[in-house]
């Protein structure tokens, strides 16, 4: 239950980041997204039956604050973490450079899904030329984040099973 | 009496120190103004000893003085830091209110400008993402605000709202690309849509290659569509280019807004089909 409780309060914590502060002091490309980052954690970390339910939510949280299509990021975020706790089981989680690593694809991934997503389904032409070049940049700041994250003593996936 | 002189020795001796002490205060009378030998001599003495003394004594005088003063200053300084700062602060707090001043002006001038009713919004979030560009304004339905009204702050056109909560709505930036807004140039009433194109830049799609549209042009609000009243300014053509193919010509527009520094606008109470 306190580990529940923990992890909640730490995904709490990183949507208020990502809500609030991180948008108003720091440049567009240059935003890490926690979410996203709390995202790969739970499916490398937490792969539990509610941590895909908690994936969604963020993803909805964060489409209720940003942008205009209520349920994007939401789809990329399940996915993310449905790749990912495919996968935990064959990868050796508890490696930093590989969390970091995992961070900086996923953040790509991510990325790419909303692209397609948003040339397949609405009418926002022109978008890659805003999404490409803010992608490595997100992607290392997000890597950056991720380093620091690792060191978070957050609960680990067998406590939380 | 040389008993008489040995049993009154101290007695004599006392009387004649006395009368030598005296003779010789009397015999310096007449030249009281005057150093004697025995004066210079001793003044020359005593002169080195008493400057050295003094020196200490000055000395320990000035860190004493000194200590003192520290302390006193140190009060000062703490009840003087705290003055600067609430000088600061006020001085802060006095400009803010001169700039906030100068924006109300100029928004009140275009509410003024205007001939529709409209309620003044205040920024109070960002779009978290760097792809989308909304912001977060302080009224929501609770004040009648409706989904598609459109946004002006006193530059021009800042975008319409889109998802309207009781207390808050989202303001779908001019610069976002799901963003279009009928448009003309003012000089040559050439036609277009203005997009957003993301990173505060808009483009002007659909206008055909025949138009006269030159760097500089100011582009307004066509009225078309019912969203936006006509002739409110969206920007600036900073890029034409006319390819060798295809119907229509590529225009850049920058934004007469500043995006970035938003703080105050107005929306219009204006239906979108009105």
């Amino acid at each position: 239950m306190i580990t529940y409780l923990k992890v909640t309060g730490w995904l709490l914590a990183a949507i208020l980041l990502q809500m609030t502060l991180l948008p108003r002091y720091l440049l567009d490309p240059f935003q890490p997204n926690l979410i996203l980052i709390m995202v790969v954690y739970l499916g490398l970390k937490l792969p539990h039956r509610f941590a895909g339910l908690a994936a969604f939510s963020l993803g909805v949280l964060q489409d209720s604050f940003s942008g205009i299509y209520l349920g994007l990021h939401a789809f990329s975020y399940l996915c993310i973490y449905t790749l990912l706790s495919q996968l935990a089981d064959r990868l050796y989680t508890d490696n930093r450079t590989l969390f970091v690593l995992v961070v900086f694809l996923m953040t790509m991934v991510g990325a790419l899904l909303n692209l397609a997503m948003l040339l397949i389904f609405s009418a926002s032409n022109g978008l890659y030329a805003s999404l490409l070049p803010a992608l490595i940049p997100q992607a290392l700041v997000n890597a950056l984040i991720a380093s620091i994250v690792f060191n978070i003593p957050l609960p680990a996936g067998e406590e939380a099973r | 009496m040389i008993k008489l002189l040995i049993r009154h020795k101290r007695l004599l001796i006392t009387a004649l120190l006395l009368l030598a002490v005296f003779l010789t205060y009397a015999l310096n009378l007449r030249n009281k103004e005057h150093a004697n030998p025995l004066e210079r001599g001793v003044m020359s003495v005593i002169a080195p000893i008493a400057g050295g003394g003094a020196a200490v004594s000055g000395m320990f005088g000035d860190v004493w003085n000194n200590y003192i003063d520290l302390l006193e200053v140190r009060r000062e300084n703490v009840v003087l830091r705290k003055s600067v700062q609430r000088l600061n602060e006020r001085i802060v707090a006095g400009n803010e209110a001169v700039m906030a001043n100068a924006r109300m002006k100029a928004l009140l001038d275009l509410k003024v400008t205007l001939n529709a009713p409209s309620l003044a919004v205040s920024v109070i979030g960002e779009d978290s993402s760097a792809w989308f560009k909304t912001l977060v304004v302080d009224r929501g339905s609770s004040d009648g605000l409706m989904e598609g009204m459109p946004v002006l702050a006193a530059g021009g056109v800042v975008g319409r709202l889109v998802k309207v909560a009781p207390n808050s709505s989202r303001v779908l930036l001019l610069t976002d690309h799901a963003s279009a807004i009928a448009a003309l140039v003012q000089r040559s009433r050439a036609r277009g849509v203005v997009r957003g194109a993301g990173a505060g830049r808009c483009s002007m799609e659909f206008t055909v290659k025949d138009d006269d549209v030159k760097v500089g042009d100011a582009v307004v609000t066509s009225g078309i569509g019912g969203v936006f009243p006509k002739g409110l300014p969206i920007g600036e053509v900073t890029m034409v280019k006319k390819g060798e193919y295809g119907v229509f010509q590529t225009i850049e527009v920058r934004p007469t807004v500043n995006i970035a520094n938003l703080e105050e606008m107005l929306v219009l109470f204006r239906q979108p089909n009105e």
